[in-house]
């Protein structure tokens, strides 16, 4: 591993390698550890990134695409830092902001409020600077008063709102997004938008992982297109988009390279 | 010292973790606190009657009822610390796949939410003991000692526990089935020196004192409570000891396992 220091923003993704096991159930039985192997029946282990190398720099906008399966998610959950490679190495630096599932972690019996705490905790807030903020984000989720009724009985829409408005409130450096913005309404999605571009534009980097190729091109410059874990294509989206879609023999005339 | 930034980074999430889980128990109950002192009050009555009048009087302890109820209660905090530790990483199994923190802070908040538990039985019970008696020793002002003592002791077994229950779901279920002969291999509902045999076979006491690690955690505090004595230098050097080991050696087993928390839970 080098040395170097990175600047807040920067993403070093060296050499990765991860497996998975893929199981019907996650856990291993003593069993297995006692006869010192795991069962052969199952299904071989998944490649999920297969030797990934790359270097994001801040400020950029980095649109991850590939087929369903291609190590996207795997990508984001190992630049976040909360799987670990098996090889290489991962580094980023300053305050990572993640927004992986929508409503993750959020206790369903408890309303929006009392959520904001929960989730502005998770990524190391403390009291006095989740109340200096909680005011902005109830506003920016635009939920009204229903941000202190139980989360359960909230449309996945209303989820969306109270999710990304955490989010966007949490002055990330570096930006991970899964397939998050393609919920909720037009206005609020083009509101999110709006919002990742003003972060973006005060150097904030932000990685972004979609099927929506139109939101990709609307807010990345660059295009990582994986398959089968590894890295097919690096570079602008003007050329990554065709790329992919001849990948996913979707291309349309217009979009066809020539 | 990386990782003790994370922890004091985090300090507000682990506050938030125990007052969401004690709120949530509260929820929609009337009684609150009271219901936990239910359990421990019906097996209570349930041992007196039955070495009280059915077999009349094995165990020789003045207000036998009280002796039961401390030692239960004591140990109910350490069951439930280990059997609600043991499941807590996969019950917020989105927590851990989603985000990054300590993940230290899930079984750490199961166990502090049990500490509140019986510390609030402790708060009622000192009333009934003082009633009881006539007076308090001062001897219990000893009692928040033994206490963290008890707390960090449970607190490194939930964390083996949850982080082996983790990546192999046996351990649950045999923690479960290994409490319940330890409950009556402890010396609760008698005194080690009045379990059968014990006056003719000398090793028999010594053996339960000791070996079980669980007796002289239960024992110093029904000692500062009940008996309203001082435990004695070895007893207390066995509980800080004891302490110090386990917790040592779970948060260390805890971090190195830690690492594939998100992949296996």
């Amino acid at each position: 591993m080098s040395s170097e220091t990175l600047r807040p923003g920067e993403i070093v993704l060296e050499r990765a390698v991860r497996t998975f096991t893929v199981r019907a159930d996650r856990g291993r039985t003593l069993k297995e550890l006692m006869i010192g192997r795991r069962d052969p029946d199952g299904p071989p282990p998944v490649k999920a990134l297969n030797d990934v190398s790359l270097r994001i720099e801040p400020g950029e906008t980095v649109g991850i695409i590939g087929r369903n399966g291609a190590g996207k998610s795997s990508t984001l959950r190992v630049l976040a830092g909360i799987i670990p490679l098996q090889s290489g190495s991962v580094r980023c630096e300053g305050r990572i902001v993640s927004l992986l599932e929508v409503g993750a972690g959020f206790g369903r019996d408890f309303s929006g409020r009392e959520n904001i705490f929960l989730s502005c905790a998770l990524h190391g807030l403390g009291r006095t600077e989740i109340e200096d903020r909680i005011d902005a984000i109830i506003e920016f989720s635009e939920l009204g008063h229903f941000i202190d009724v139980p989360v359960r009985t909230y449309s996945s829409g209303m989820f969306v709102r109270l999710g990304f408005a955490i989010t966007a409130h949490l002055d990330a450096d570096i930006l991970l997004l899964d397939e998050v913005l393609a919920v909720g309404d037009e206005a609020f999605q083009l509101k999110c938008e709006r919002h990742v571009m003003a972060k973006v534009h005060d150097g904030a980097t932000l990685v972004l992982v979609s099927h929506d190729a139109d939101l990709v091109e609307r807010t990345c410059e660059r295009i990582v297109v994986l398959d089968g874990g590894a890295v097919v294509f690096d570079g602008p989206a003007a050329t990554g988009l065709p790329f992919y879609h001849e990948l996913m023999g979707t291309a349309t005339p217009a979009e066809a390279i020539p | 010292m990386s990782t003790l930034r994370e922890f004091a980074r985090h300090r507000y999430l682990f506050d938030q973790m125990v007052r969401r889980e004690l709120r949530q128990k509260y929820k929609g109950s009337a009684l609150g606190v009271v219901w936990y002192l239910v359990n421990p009050l019906v097996l209570m009555f349930a041992y007196s009657v039955m070495f009280t009048y059915v077999l009349h009087r094995p165990f020789q302890v003045h207000d036998y009822a009280l002796f039961v109820l401390l030692g239960i209660v004591t140990w109910t905090f350490f069951q439930n610390a280990v059997t609600t530790a043991a499941t807590s990483l996969l019950d917020q199994g989105a927590l851990v796949r989603k985000a990054v923190f300590p993940r230290e802070t899930i079984p750490a908040a199961t166990v502090t939410v049990q500490l509140v538990i019986f510390v609030s039985i402790l708060v009622l019970i000192g009333p009934i003991v003082f009633v009881v008696h006539g007076s308090l020793s001062v001897w219990i002002l000893l009692l928040p000692f033994y206490v963290a003592l008890i707390y960090a002791f449970a607190l490194g077994v939930a964390l083996v526990v949850a982080v082996l229950h983790a990546y192999f779901r046996d351990v649950a279920p045999i923690v479960g089935a290994v409490l319940l002969p330890w409950f009556f291999i402890t010396p609760i509902f008698y005194r080690a020196q009045q379990f059968p045999g014990a006056t003719h076979h000398h090793w028999i006491e010594p053996l339960l004192r000791w070996a079980n690690p669980v007796a002289p955690y239960v024992d110093s505090i029904r000692e500062v409570v009940f008996y309203g004595q001082w435990p004695g230098a070895a007893e207390t050097a066995y509980v800080i000891g004891g302490a110090v080991l386990v917790l040592g050696v779970g948060g260390l087993l805890f971090r190195r396992m830690a690492g594939e928390l998100a992949v296996v839970v």
